[in-house]
């Protein structure tokens, strides 16, 4: 089954829309909770991000804000641009440029979701530890798929062709 | 008129006169300056069918043994690749879950397979069924390998798991780095023109 370049265009369009309402969402709603020896604390994406640098971590607190905050807003907002500008002749070459950065960017707001997948697996000690996801994994899981189906659906050919 | 083939850029679909480049030199798109031909020579398949190879292993050792134990006050619990999985699924996250097992576990997989069929079949010139499709599957599977971004999940897990309680990484990690980089290397030395030129040389009909 063969999609047609206007059905790419208008899913895309769906799916990177979708990405950008369900982002607030995806960072402010708890994403797991840890509950330590009683202690219970629900994490939002830049909460766990706060906890690393807070730890004396700003490296690894810099790669998670990178790669959970900063990468899916940009991803959405470039193709939203691209997508934007879809059938008109501007800045093709400009587009083209951010498409392939888009590319490249892959899928390292994923990190989020196999540290939940690690820290919900060891986090099963009964009463001393353990850690839940939350709808909130869910959520993000969606922004983060929308952008990168967005991204596979949507073929670089498209930005050269005139509506 | 012009002398020469049209074919299309792989990036961008605009047609390009193809020209076989000399060695040192590369056949640009003038639409997109993307790469549309490097210069073959005689470059063989067979880095990406060894690391293929070792990928494949390493990703069955990375899938049996354990990546880390985490400790609290002396009781203690290990994780392998697929406990994450079931633990989600037991919480009723299952599409998590699925998301989880399918771009850690089944996309490398996959991808490396894929990549072991294709260069085997080149290397050693035997006609395998479904090559093209073979090609194919691993264009789709590619971009959802992410077994790197699962490596820098788990160093990342360590980390806070140390705020937590005592961790100890365990052999699966080794093999989960291994299976990485066995991945990244891969996608860089795979070439997609590469093996269709050496399926064309096999008279293997290669429909675009």
């Amino acid at each position: 089954m063969r999609m047609s370049d206007q059905t790419r265009v208008n899913l895309s369009q769906a799916l990177v829309v979708t990405g950008l309402i369900l982002y607030i969402p995806s960072n402010v709603m708890p994403v797991m909770t840890m509950s330590i020896v009683g202690s219970v604390e629900p994490l939002t994406v830049m909460g766990g991000v706060r906890e690393l640098y807070d730890s004396g971590l700003p490296l690894i607190a810099g790669v998670v804000f990178l790669a959970s905050f900063v990468l899916p807003f940009a991803k959405l907002a470039a193709l939203a641009w691209i997508l934007f500008h879809h059938g008109s002749s501007n800045l093709r070459r400009e587009r083209n440029k951010v498409f392939k950065i888009v590319h490249k960017i892959g899928s390292w707001s994923m990190i989020d979701i196999f540290l939940i997948s690690v820290l919900a697996a060891v986090g099963q000690l009964g009463a001393l530890a353990s850690i839940r996801a939350e709808p909130g994994c869910i959520v993000f899981a969606i922004v983060l798929l929308c952008s990168l189906i967005a991204a596979e659906i949507y073929k670089p050919r498209l930005i050269w062709e005139d509506v | 008129m012009v002398d020469g083939k049209w074919i299309n850029c792989p990036h961008c679909d605009a047609p390009c006169l193809e020209r076989e480049p000399q060695p040192g030199h590369v056949l640009i798109c003038g639409r997109c300056d993307s790469t549309v031909m490097v210069p073959l020579g005689k470059r063989t398949l067979q880095p990406p069918l060894a690391l293929s190879i070792t990928g494949l292993f390493l990703l069955l050792l990375a899938n049996t043994e354990p990546i880390l134990t985490f400790d609290v006050v002396g009781r203690y619990q290990s994780d392998y690749m697929i406990t994450g999985v079931i633990e989600l699924c037991r919480q009723g996250y299952f599409p998590i879950a699925l998301l989880v097992c399918f771009a850690a576990i089944i996309a490398p997989a996959i991808y490396l397979s894929a990549v072991f069929y294709l260069t085997f079949a080149t290397v050693f010139r035997v006609k395998l069924p479904g090559l093209l499709n073979v090609i194919r599957l691993g264009k789709v599977v590619s971009p959802w390998n992410l077994i790197p971004v699962y490596s820098i999940a788990t160093v990342v897990s360590v980390v806070k798991l140390r705020m937590l309680g005592e961790v100890h990484w365990e052999s699966g990690a080794r093999f989960i780095l291994g299976v990485a980089v066995m991945s990244i290397l891969c996608h860089q030395v795979s070439d997609k023109e590469v093996a269709l030129k050496r399926l064309e040389e096999m008279g293997l009909e290669i429909k675009p």
